[in-house]
């Protein structure tokens, strides 16, 4: 085959690229290997030779790093689609603001997002770490490493296919085998995917960059901890971390919460929590960084559970690589909504995880002995007692989910061993993890209650041991009053959700008691109080959205014993205009409306009470977003109101199928039986049980089709029909709209009648005159003439300076003016306004036409000397349309949709729960960076 | 120390025993219609058969779709969702259907869909010459 040469790429861009990631690659490895030479040396390692290469080799790496990062979007934001990445994110009709998010969209760009972050903490790291720079640094420049071999796209020379990594700058035709490549000139021919309609939002802007950093930022209690195993000094670092974790912990939290706002806001996931493999995934990780920041300040109060928090922090990173691993090899498979696409990069992932538990829990092993406790045991009176076994639960609770959440890769693994494995699956995941969790979430609650009023070491317990069993009987005293309120708030249907409901306000009741008696108000101390007063919160708000939300959309009357009742209460269908009475609410969906490309629907909802007074009323605006070329709604997205105590939550699950996808309009349209009438204005013809009557002609048809489109012209005809039994009447208007040689036709659709009406392409010579079978004649006038045509009488009233027109769009530098035309025949009065323009020196007319009347007007000189203006007039032949009308009946509706409408009680607990929590976790990382500082 | 190796293996053994009991309540195979026995709840993989009609009528019964799937064993049946018909349904390469085994029909109250991935073997897509 002949090499083409091929024309408009950019190819700088590509190679340059190459070059950065084979640069940042190697800079990363080196400064990795620079560092381990560092550390490994006696001396003081702060300025000796290999620190410096290990540090100016990380600079390379992030300088290079960020160059790779700047061709890719320089790429993106120019839409160069010869680029693969470019091709399969960006397209040209996705707005600027989404280019970032399509950036992060792919595999390549959220590795780089990743990096990113990591060289950032790194940069920050060698400027504030002295002591320990060496082995902190290079555990974040061998996973800069590790992680650049995902982006490499290096073929290895034992094989075709045996590939590292995929690089963000390959060209489309060199991964595309496609026969439009023997084009040269393809690039003109090509446009790009863009990115998916379901991801073009601002979540998809902020969620990202933050989980990213929350994922980053785990590496550094990670990096930390080995630093102390390795230099066998298990002092200093926990004083340097702490902040780090909180941090980490802080933000990574906060992606996470992002994450489940986003798919209660703006997705139709229809909650905000589903137990999905993807979120477990990363909530692991956030457990286990939980538990190791209280066993590291147990550590730091007591010297007791050093070990514990090696561990805490060593697996917290792992899980995060585990997570990676789980949502890019592919293993999830068809268990996930949001895993990305395989990218054949199972093995290396593999790599990076063997690669981390070794080398952080090698040192971890070697060190077994020396961490251990080594003073007495803790009192069971201590808080180190009950904050260990808190740390203990929960790391119990991330065993449970991590198990079930791996299901699909043991079953890999014995299909393996044994071909004939059968796979095992979760029979209804969310019952299975909420069963389990409620226990443990129990029992933190519990935990983290109690420690509270304990003192480390125990110190004065026989003195304040009564005050103790006192202020905790109170609290569960309070905890047991408010549990009772709770059930005439909300229904508490088994035995389990009544102790997880005496947890949550436990914990509530305790940290309360705590922030204003213990610590009078001062926050700054209280910052876990605040944590744990904010899990006690975000679990009664579980409770009482996840347990106690309601279906108003139901539907009780089919299918009732089939299933269990609530999945069947989930949807109803409603008519356009027509409200349905359901759960005590007034449902109407009223219209809908096109705007870009979502389709907003109007849905009120309206509550009465036992006399059907309307107590309440919102409007909805659920929409259906179509995909970028328009030819089919690629999803919904829910809309909800906000109450204090609950929300209304409402999302379309479908719609009809002609207003799905374009191709089923065309089949339903396609489907219909037309028979043609021929019919004047007037004329009344009998179909089935109704009575069709031909109203007037217009050319300014109201069709809803016809207006989303534009035309050269357009004719409209309104149609009558009359129900025989009923007598109920509805109108409706078919059009027809011309533009250029192109008819469209937008038949009249009665939907209680099933009936569809269309004017038939042949009559179009009746509805569009053309000019040449109209003789025009010339009149010049004076303001204040009139002239008489035949029984009309026209006469120049006076002139508008600024026309407005159907089909006149004013430009700068425009001079044109209307004429004012008062036109009468027998009872017909109409002002025609035929516009004279000059535009570049060149003199147009834009003729009007009163349909009426039959009369073009034409407005085609001035005479500023004389003060007479031309006017050309035609009158049409006048004689009565006769129009070929198609009429279908059976006709199936189209103005239905398909709606789930849900009340989340209490929801907002959850929400301010949890922000609290994340609130002061960052608080306390803010608070302890500055106590470092100072 | 000892205490703490106690407390250890108490929360091991019941952990073990908790996580023994969960998995063997709360876990399934999947199955093929012709295993799942009448009236039990079942997963069954399969791809759905295009020549076979699928049937759904949003007009009437919006929460009612009905279509043929073919198992892993080859066996066909017709399974009844009740549900909406899942958007991009005709684009399926794989489906997987919760549910019970009612005579010869499968009623389903639970699908997921594997649909090829954006990213395989697509056509690239052409500007639209204007003209």
């Amino acid at each position: 085959m002949n090499e083409i040469s091929y024309v408009g790429e950019h190819l700088w861009v590509g190679r340059l690229g190459h070059l950065s990631i084979l640069a940042a690659f190697v800079a990363a490895l080196l400064s990795a290997a620079a560092y381990f030479m560092a550390f490994r040396q006696k001396e003081n390692h702060t300025t000796n030779g290999w620190t410096l290469i290990g540090r100016y080799s990380f600079y390379l790496h992030s300088f290079t790093l960020l160059l790779l990062m700047v061709l890719v979007f320089y790429a993106m934001y120019n839409h160069m689609y010869e680029y693969s990445y470019v091709f399969d994110h960006v397209s040209a009709d996705l707005p600027l603001k989404y280019i970032l998010s399509a950036f992060w969209e792919g595999q390549e760009g959220s590795f780089m997002l990743w990096m990113f972050w990591h060289a950032l903490l790194g940069i920050i790291l060698i400027r504030t770490e002295r002591r320990l720079e060496a082995p902190v640094l290079f555990v974040i420049a061998a996973a800069e490493g590790i992680l650049m071999s995902m982006i490499l796209g290096i073929y290895m020379p034992w094989g075709e296919h045996e590939k590292i990594g995929s690089n963000p700058l390959t060209l489309l035709r060199e991964v595309n085998d496609a026969p439009i490549f023997s084009n040269a000139d393809y690039l003109s021919l090509i446009k790009g995917r863009g990115l998916n309609p379901l991801l073009q939002n601002y979540w998809m802007t902020i969620h990202p960059p933050t989980l990213f950093l929350g994922f980053a930022s785990t590496i550094v209690p990670f990096a930390y901890a080995f630093s102390g195993l390795f230099k066998n000094e298990h002092i200093e670092w926990m004083k340097k971390c702490l902040p780090w974790s909180l941090f980490s912990a802080a933000i990574l939290g906060t992606g996470i919460l992002m994450g489940s706002l986003w798919a209660y806001v703006a997705l139709s996931f229809g909650g905000y929590w589903a137990w999905d493999p993807v979120e477990n995934a990363s909530l692991v990780p956030w457990i286990t960084l939980i538990a190791g920041i209280h066993v590291h300040l147990v550590s730091k109060n007591t010297g007791h559970a050093t070990r514990s928090v090696y561990f805490f922090y060593l697996v917290s990173f792992v899980l995060i690589l585990y997570s990676t691993f789980l949502t890019r090899s592919g293993v999830l498979g068809d268990t996930s909504a949001h895993a990305f696409t395989e990218m054949g990069l199972e093995w290396q992932l593999i790599f990076t995880m063997l690669f981390f538990i070794v080398v952080g829990f090698g040192p971890w092993i070697w060190r077994f002995k020396v961490t251990g406790n080594k003073g007495p045991e803790e009192s069971l009176a201590s808080r180190e007692f009950w904050m260990f076994i808190g740390s203990m639960v929960l790391l119990f609770g991330s065993v449970l989910i991590t198990i079930s959440t791996s299901l699909p890769v043991i079953n890999k693994i014995m299909t393996y061993f044994n071909p004939a494995y059968e796979g095992k699956v979760l029979q209804d995941p969310i019952a299975h993890y909420n069963k389990y969790q409620l226990w443990i979430a129990v029992f933190v609650a519990a935990l983290s209650s109690v420690s509270m009023f304990l003192r480390y070491r125990a110190t004065n317990w026989d003195v304040k041991k009564r005050a103790f069993i006192r202020n905790i009987a109170l609290y569960a005293a309070v905890a047991g009053l408010m549990t009772f309120l709770t059930t005439f708030w909300i229904r508490l249907s088994e035995w389990q959700f009544v102790v997880l409901a005496f947890a949550g306000w436990f914990a509530v009741a305790a940290q309360l008691v705590y922030i204003f008696k213990v610590l009078k108000g001062n926050l700054r101390l209280g910052y876990s109080a605040i944590a744990h007063l904010g899990f006690g919160c975000m679990l009664i708000g579980i409770l009482a959205s996840g347990l106690n939300q309601k279906y108003i959309s139901s539907n009780p009357f089919v299918f009732r014993g089939l299933f269990a009742e609530e999945d069947l209460k989930k949807y109803v269908q409603l008519i356009r205009g027509r409200p349905l009475w359901s759960q005590g609410y007034l449902i109407t969906y009223h219209s809908d409306t096109l705007v870009g490309r979502e389709r907003i629907y109007n849905i009120s909802f309206r509550k009465t009470d036992d006399s059907l007074h309307v107590t309440d009323e919102i409007m909805l605006h659920p929409n259906a977003m179509y995909s970028n070329d328009f030819s089919k709604i690629a999803a919904f997205n829910p809309d909800t109101k906000h109450y204090i105590h609950k929300d209304i939550f409402t999302c379309i699950v479908g719609v009809p199928p002609s207003v799905q996808s374009a191709e089923e309009a065309r089949k339903a349209e396609d489907s219909l039986k037309y028979t043609n009438h021929l019919l004047k204005t007037g004329d009344t013809l009998s179909v089935g049980k109704y009575l069709v009557t031909m109203g007037n002609v217009t050319n300014t048809p109201v069709n809803d089709e016809y207006v989303k489109h534009t035309h050269d012209a357009g004719a409209g005809v309104l149609f009558t029909v009359r129900d025989k039994q009923t007598d109920s009447i509805y109108t409706a208007e078919a059009a027809l709209g011309l533009e250029g040689a192109l008819l469209y036709q937008y038949p009249a659709s009665f939907e209680e009648a099933g009936l569809r009406i269309r004017i038939d392409q042949q009559s179009s010579n009746q509805l569009f005159t053309t000019e040449d079978k109209i003789k025009f004649q010339e009149y010049t006038l004076k303001t204040g003439d009139s002239v008489t045509i035949g029984d009309t009488r026209i006469v120049l009233v006076g002139f508008d300076r600024n026309p407005k027109h159907p089909h006149y769009d004013s430009r700068e530098k425009d001079i044109a003016v209307a004429a004012l035309l008062d036109i009468k025949r027998d009872t017909i009065s109409e002002l025609a306004q035929p516009v004279y323009v000059i535009r570049d020196n060149i003199p147009m007319s834009i003729k009007s036409y009163s349909p009426r009347t039959g009369l073009h007007i034409r407005f085609t000189n001035i005479d500023p000397a004389r003060e007479t203006f031309s006017f050309r007039v035609g009158q049409e032949p006048k004689e009565i349309k006769t129009l070929m009308a198609g009429i279908a009946n059976d006709v199936p509706r189209s103005d239905y949709i398909i709606l789930e409408a849900t009340i989340f009680p209490g929801i907002n607990l959850f929400w301010a729960g949890s922000i609290l929590m994340m609130v002061a976790l960052g608080f306390a990382s803010v608070d302890r960076f500055r106590h470092k500082l100072a | 120390m000892s205490r703490n190796v106690i407390i250890g293996l108490v929360l091991l053994i019941a952990g073990g025993f908790i996580i023994y009991r969960s998995f063997s309540s709360d876990i399934t195979t999947y199955a093929t219609f012709g295993l799942a026995s009448q009236g039990s709840r079942v997963k069954v993989v399969g791809t759905l058969s295009k020549d076979k009609p699928m049937d759904y009528d949003p007009e009437k019964t919006h929460d009612l779709f009905s279509f043929h799937m073919k198992d892993s064993d080859g066996l066909e049946k017709k399974v009844v969702l009740h549900k909406p018909k899942p958007q991009d349904f005709e684009m399926s390469e794989q489906i997987v259907v919760t549910g019970t085994m009612r005579g010869d029909v499968f009623d389903a109250d639970e699908i997921l869909m594997k649909c090829p991935s954006k990213y395989k073997n697509e056509e690239i897509a052409v500007k639209e010459k204007k003209g």
